[in-house]
């Protein structure tokens, strides 16, 4: 399915503002990333392991996030022109490309795991795991050179987009999402 | 070998605030205008209401390093596309004062403009019209003289009456905010809905942004805009005092040469620099319009700061539009602050709220996550009050705008900009951050915090002046040495103020496109 301004807000229309073009094999299929994640869409620039552990830190951060396609979400827009790109790593002025910074914070984090807990992220238990993003969340904090604060705010962004940034989000808090009334025809500028 | 196009009277570089009112200025004149664009097409119906998707309105190129103390936030300010940033900004629109005109002559600080606010007033009162700006005239008390806003104030809801309270118990004024959005049908527009998606663009036409005011009526005169292409270069004669069109790429990497008999730059504060210093040829070693040597200098921003707290009341904080609702400048004279320091500040008061994105309920605490991240969402959701006071930066020198040794993909330099906040503007911003949490305090919020310093609107590195040799351009934003090259936007400001730029932007703007016209003859040769 083509992503198209319809689809989009029939999508809106049912809940979801979040859908986005999965490939599914040779087809694109409009999901959300909690769909994608359901259906086992493949990932496109995470390896397994770093989406399982780029999880488990947004789930630390924001519980609800996994579920909720934060690794899809992610995973997708790593693979997007940076210039159509949602992630709000491209308010930070984070260098392009958008990978290489996530793929660092994510060994950066493992590395910050083994060495306050000698554990994998893979095992931390809840506990450890807020520990851990409390390092990270320290303001300003650099470790081995990475801004680990700065993957720390991308990252928890990134979380409360999938959770909070939606109408289903919004239902969450209560609060009307209000979207715009539809153009009428001739409008176009 | 490029290909070069049949000449146009006017090339403008950028369909933003000021680049689309240029178009629309001189195509209503009769002259065929091609507006370039380095972005893509982009309609109203791309809009969507998502503070997540409203990202792919702001730039990511790699465009810009950065290597100064502090950042300017290009990224967050700058926009791509049809209407630039103009098609997320948020639409707040004071009039600078009096003596930002005049600080050098009055005060010993930082510049004067070369003609004073009275010369600009009219331009101020016809793009008000224009737009359909909402205001009270009348209740904003520090306003400088101008005609009455053409249609009433925006909406003012909890969000604001209960912020509002502080300001009052502290005896200070509030107004409502002026903003270039629609509280009645205008011009075939319709008003807004309160809705609070300014950020990710206004689809309905509510706010006056390029897409439905300007570029429709520069297309409707006969303009014609081309997106995807990435101006380079102002081209010159060999005598080296007119431009002759400008270069530009496709995406594909094809060069294109588009004469023109005059070159309008709005591309942008940072834009315009780089594109004058990568025009340098024999005749202007040290880049288009630079025989001052300033070029690029007196880099500004708005030193900002964003007030947050939690409030027992429901602050029906998801209504309203982004910019806020009310405004306070008791803090505008240039000399009024406790601590010392020069220069202006402002609030705008009880900006509508999002869960998510950079100005949202979360960012504002990030130390917070787990599960207690869940509970300050929905408490934020219901009760959270917010605020931003912008303050003043002096212009200065040393903060500027250069090239880089990093390329772009068609060979040439990327923009480095050098740029620390002025110690009178950081003064400012520690000033309001106390003010603030006073404020909210006073208002009976039941917590109060700050955020740390950002940066609003970009703004000097192609000041105006009457001094050919401490200025680039003249009053009429015409370059000193190549007399058919203009340069639009908020970096012909030679001072910065603390009010929104893009009012002032788009009135000089419309000042040097009459000028244009009332002197096409001597001006296009």
């Amino acid at each position: 399915m083509k992503l198209t301004r319809r689809s989009l807000v029939d999508r809106a229309l049912k809940g979801s503002l979040l859908c986005l073009t999965f490939k599914l094999g040779a087809v694109s299929i409009l999901l959300t990333p909690e769909e994608a994640r359901a259906q086992k869409v493949p990932l496109q620039v995470l390896d397994d392991a770093q989406a399982r552990r780029l999880e488990i830190l947004a789930d630390a951060i924001l519980p609800g996030s996994a579920d909720l396609g934060v690794a899809q979400f992610v995973d997708h827009q790593l693979n997007a022109d940076p210039n159509e790109a949602l992630l709000i790593a491209k308010y930070f002025q984070v260098p392009l490309p958008y990978r290489n910074f996530y793929a660092g914070g994510i060994a950066v984090a493992e590395g910050m795991a083994k060495n306050s807990f000698e554990k994998s992220i893979d095992e931390l238990s809840a506990e450890e795991s807020q520990g851990l993003i409390k390092e990270m969340a320290a303001p300003g904090a650099v470790v081995d050179g990475f801004p680990v604060f700065l993957f720390y705010m991308c990252l928890r962004s990134d979380a409360v987009d999938v959770v909070y940034g939606t109408p289903d989000g919004f239902k969450k808090l209560n609060v009307p999402y209000m979207q715009h009334i539809l153009p009428p025809e001739g409008w176009n500028g | 070998m490029a290909r070069v196009l049949e000449s146009v009277d006017a090339v403008v570089v950028g369909t933003g605030a000021t680049g689309s009112l240029f178009a629309a200025v001189l195509a209503e004149a009769g002259k065929d205008v091609l507006v370039l664009e380095r972005g893509g097409e982009r309609k109203l119906s791309d809009l969507y209401s998502s503070q997540t998707w409203a990202r792919r309105l702001k730039w990511a190129s790699p465009h810009v390093v950065e290597d100064g103390p502090d950042s300017i936030w290009f990224n967050f300010n700058a926009g791509h596309g049809y209407g630039g940033a103009a098609i997320h900004h948020y639409a707040v629109w004071p009039r600078f004062h009096e003596d930002d005109f005049t600080e050098k002559s009055q005060y010993g600080r930082g510049l004067d403009w070369p003609f004073e606010y009275g010369e600009l007033r009219p331009y101020y009162d016809l793009v008000q019209k224009d737009v359909g700006m909402s205001g009270d005239a009348e209740k904003e008390i520090w306003r400088p003289p101008g005609d009455p806003y053409p249609m009433p104030p925006v909406l003012v809801s909890n969000h604001g009456n209960v912020i509002a309270r502080g300001f009052a118990a502290l005896d200070m004024h509030t107004s409502p905010l002026p903003m270039a959005i629609l509280t009645q049908p205008y011009n075939g527009r319709p008003p807004c809905i309160w809705d609070g998606w300014c950020d990710a663009g206004c689809p309905t036409g509510a706010l006056a942004n390029p897409l439905v005011v300007y570029l429709p009526r520069a297309r409707k005169a006969g303009a014609r805009l081309q997106p995807d292409a990435h101006v380079t270069r102002v081209l010159m004669d060999k005598s080296g005092k007119r431009a002759t069109g400008v270069e530009y790429f496709t995406p594909s990497g094809e060069a294109v040469v588009q004469p023109a008999d005059t070159v309008v730059l709005c591309a942008f504060t940072i834009e315009n620099v780089r594109i004058l210093l990568n025009s340098a040829d024999t005749n202007h070693p040290d880049g288009l319009s630079n025989r001052s040597g300033k070029l690029g200098q007196y880099l500004m921003s708005h030193p900002a700061i964003a007030i947050s707290g939690l409030f027992e009341d429901d602050m029906q904080n998801y209504l309203g539009a982004t910019g806020g609702q009310l405004l306070c400048q008791d803090p505008f004279g240039k000399r009024s602050d406790p601590g010392g320091a020069f220069g202006s500040r402002q609030w705008e008061i009880g900006l509508a709220l999002k869960p998510n994105d950079l100005l949202g309920i979360a960012m504002t605490r990030p130390e917070i996550f787990g599960s207690e991240l869940h509970e300050f969402m929905k408490r934020g959701a219901r009760h959270m009050g917010s605020m931003v006071g912008v303050c003043e930066d002096e212009a200065l020198p040393r903060n500027r705008i250069e090239l880089a040794s990093e390329k772009d993909q068609f060979g040439y330099p990327l923009a480095r900009i050098i740029y620390e906040t002025s110690a009178e503007g950081r003064k400012l911003w520690q000033t309001a951050a106390a003010e603030g949490v006073k404020i909210y305090k006073a208002a009976g919020a039941q917590e109060a915090w700050h955020g740390p310093q950002g940066g609003q609107h970009i703004m000097g590195g192609t000041i105006m002046g009457v001094d050919p040799s401490s200025s680039v351009l003249n009053s009429a934003g015409q370059s000193h040495e190549v007399e058919n090259l203009f340069v639009g936007g908020p970096g012909v400001f030679p001072t910065g103020s603390a009010a929104n730029s893009t009012f002032t932007a788009k009135a000089v703007a419309l000042k040097s496109a009459k000028f244009m016209v009332e002197n096409w003859g001597a001006i296009a040769g």
